[in-house]
């Protein structure tokens, strides 16, 4: 089996605030294989989007600096990669899809300039043949009259077709990685499947990996075959989709499962509701954080060794960083 | 809603709106204390009683006020603003020779507001707190806060006596002959230190405007987006950023518009510019109530005109205006 093709190796990332400096990635792994789909999942806060931005070079820097660890792509380190280097590779080796559609398109340039323009820019293609292209792009993510909406400008598009021709514009180059930062958060849920679907038909279609970033355990568990589970700029577990759904280890893990809402049928109590559960607590401060398990103070497992030490990643290959997890397995 | 039909409706207010300065103008001027058959009739050298009644029976002082403006609007609307007092001629023609060297005056001075104004902006926006940043911020204050006859007095002094590159009088050369080439590089060359002058106040709150928009741009997701499609630092401040952050720019810069109007007439003073300012200037001093009339109106046309074509660039700029969108 080949290697992954991206392989981020104990990556650090710091932010410069007026406290000093905040450890925002502390030490993360990630291995993405080729054709596959990882999916990192956690709360808000916890470092997930910071590591897509990382594995771009987009990290805002100042106040953002990678401290340490590397960013590995196909082999070739990227970490300290200078920026013609980066910006070659951006678009046509790796792509990312953001979060807000409504935002991340210009809104002074239209749908089809706008994919275009990474065709132009890294295929070398004319600005009739580029236009050309994009019309097929739209109607490959499944936008109908892509005639028509090439020439859409994006508050003319509803959110779901935005969303479509951000991914059209990632995949506008054959990319061989995808990064996904919670591609369906602002969108409807019904919109939300649609755009799932379009994502793995597109894998399957262009072979492309995928980097899904959500912290919606439910969709991760529709659309990934490796897991990372993320706590406050540390990974906490990780293995296959199956092992993590199946069977978590890490207190964080089970509560995150816990939180994808069953259905009244599916929950065993015909036509009621089960509540909503929820993970008591947030996610605390970067720079408040002690020497021991950052979950702690919302674990109920924790007892005086989490608090005064910090769990790291064992087992093989399903990983997980938790003393409770420990005992429990010893 | 179509761009015609927008067109359309925006000059329809905008004639209703040249009749209302039309008319508060005549009232304002009327209200105002003196006599413009004296006036008139000091600038003939002294007059009768008798004179001075032909004198108003001829400009139709006589009439009631409200006779008076019926007729003035009258003529008005056939293009007619009546004849000067002073210089005996009619207003139109007067205006129609100063109102050239004043949109000249203007609207250069409106470009190299805009233009240095956002280059400045742009590159301290780069950099927030770097040192060009700090720069526009002292030249802006010191631009703002400075009255134009006083930059325009010290760059006369500066053009004039020590560093003599510049004209600092007039719009050629005294003794100026060429052909009409010439003519175009001689106009330019003594429209350099007006323009600038009268650029300087304005060109302080585009460089700090077009900062705090570019700033807020910069930080926008699909500035991000294109930075993540490989785009190049050039492309991605240039195009993507720059169109977005011009935005505000486009606005302020109509309403500016009347104030540049109201600014030249001091600058066309100090420069001893041949526009409608001094004209203006000349016209409050000699109560010549029809050519001070017709220059009110002929400034609220060019503001009228002025405001029209920013909205419409405004609508070339940004599409979610034109369609009706967010």
């Amino acid at each position: 089996m080949a290697g992954p093709l991206l392989s981020i190796r104990d990556l650090k990332v710091e932010f410069a605030t007026r406290n000093g400096p905040v450890t925002a990635l502390d030490g993360i792994s990630l291995d993405l294989m080729p054709g596959e789909t990882l999916g990192v999942v956690g709360e808000s806060g916890c470092g997930k989007s910071i590591t897509a931005l990382a594995a771009m070079g987009l990290i805002p820097d100042p106040p953002g600096r990678v401290a340490g660890g590397s960013i590995l792509f196909d082999g070739e380190d990227i970490t300290h990669a200078d920026a013609a280097r980066l910006r070659s590779l951006r678009g046509t080796e790796i792509s990312m899809i953001f979060q807000e559609p409504m935002t991340s398109l210009n809104p002074v340039f239209t749908a089809g300039d706008q994919i275009a323009e990474a065709i132009m820019l890294h295929q070398k293609a004319g600005r009739a043949e580029a236009g050309r292209m994009a019309v097929e792009l739209l109607r490959t993510v499944g936008i109908p009259e892509p005639e028509r909406r090439a020439r859409s400008y994006p508050h003319e598009l509803s959110g779901g077709m935005r969303q479509r021709v951000m991914i059209a514009m990632a995949i506008s180059c054959r990319p061989r990685v995808l990064i996904a930062d919670e591609p369906t958060t602002a969108l409807d849920v019904t919109v939300q499947a649609q755009i799932f679907d379009l994502m793995r038909d597109i894998q399957q279609e262009f072979g492309v990996a995928i980097m899904l970033i959500s912290h919606d355990m439910g969709a991760i568990a529709e659309m990934a075959d490796q897991v990372a589970v993320m706590y406050a700029g540390r990974v906490v577990e990780t293995g296959s989709a199956d092992a993590i759904l199946d069977d978590p280890l890490h207190p964080y893990t089970r509560a995150l499962i816990g939180c994808i809402p069953v259905l009244g049928k599916a929950a065993g109590l015909e036509g009621r509701m089960p509540p909503l559960a929820e993970i008591p607590g947030i996610v605390p401060p970067l720079h408040l954080l002690g020497r021991g398990c950052a979950f702690a103070d919302r674990c109920p497992l924790a007892f005086d060794r989490c608090r005064a030490e910090r769990p790291v990643l064992e087992g093989r290959p399903h990983r997980v960083a938790c003393f409770a997890a420990e005992m429990e397995a010893a | 809603m179509g761009s015609i039909a927008y067109i359309a409706r925006r000059l329809v207010y905008g004639v209703i709106l040249l009749i209302g300065v039309l008319v508060l103008n005549f009232f304002l001027i009327h209200a105002a204390p003196g006599d413009p058959a004296e006036t008139i009739a000091g600038a003939m050298g002294g007059a009768t009683a008798e004179m001075m009644a032909d004198i108003r029976a001829a400009y139709g002082l006589d009439k009631p006020l409200l006779t008076q403006l019926a007729i003035y609007l009258g003529r008005v609307a056939h293009g007619d603003f009546g004849m000067s007092y002073y210089f005996d001629q009619p207003v139109i023609s007067l205006i129609a020779a100063r109102v050239g060297p004043t949109v000249l005056l203007v609207l250069a001075a409106q470009l190299i507001a805009i233009t240095l104004g956002v280059a400045m902006g742009v590159l301290a926006a780069r950099k927030p707190q770097g040192l060009m940043s700090g720069f526009v911020a002292v030249v802006s204050t010191i631009g703002y806060a400075a009255p134009v006859f006083w930059t325009g007095i010290l760059l006369i002094i500066l053009f004039a006596s020590i560093i003599p590159i510049f004209p600092v009088s007039g719009m050629t050369g005294a003794r100026f002959s060429g052909g009409s080439a010439a003519y175009v590089v001689e106009v330019l060359y003594h429209l350099a230190l007006p323009a600038f002058t009268l650029a300087i106040i304005f060109l302080a709150q585009y460089s700090r405007l077009s900062r705090a928009s570019m700033i807020d741009v910069l930080g926008a997701d699909y500035v991000r987006t294109a930075r993540a499609k490989g785009l190049g630092e050039g492309k991605v401040v240039f195009k993507h950023a720059l169109r977005n952050a011009v935005l505000p720019i486009i606005t302020v810069a109509g309403i500016q518009f009347g104030n540049l109007i109201s600014g030249a007439l001091l600058v066309e003073s100090v420069f001893n510019w041949p526009g409608m300012g001094r004209l203006a200037f000349d016209s409050v001093l000699r109560r010549d109530y029809p050519m001070l009339l017709g220059i009110l109106f002929f400034a609220a046309l060019m503001v009228v005109v002025a405001n029209l074509l920013t909205d419409l660039s405004y609508r070339i700029a940004d599409p979610r205006i034109r369609t009706g969108g967010r």
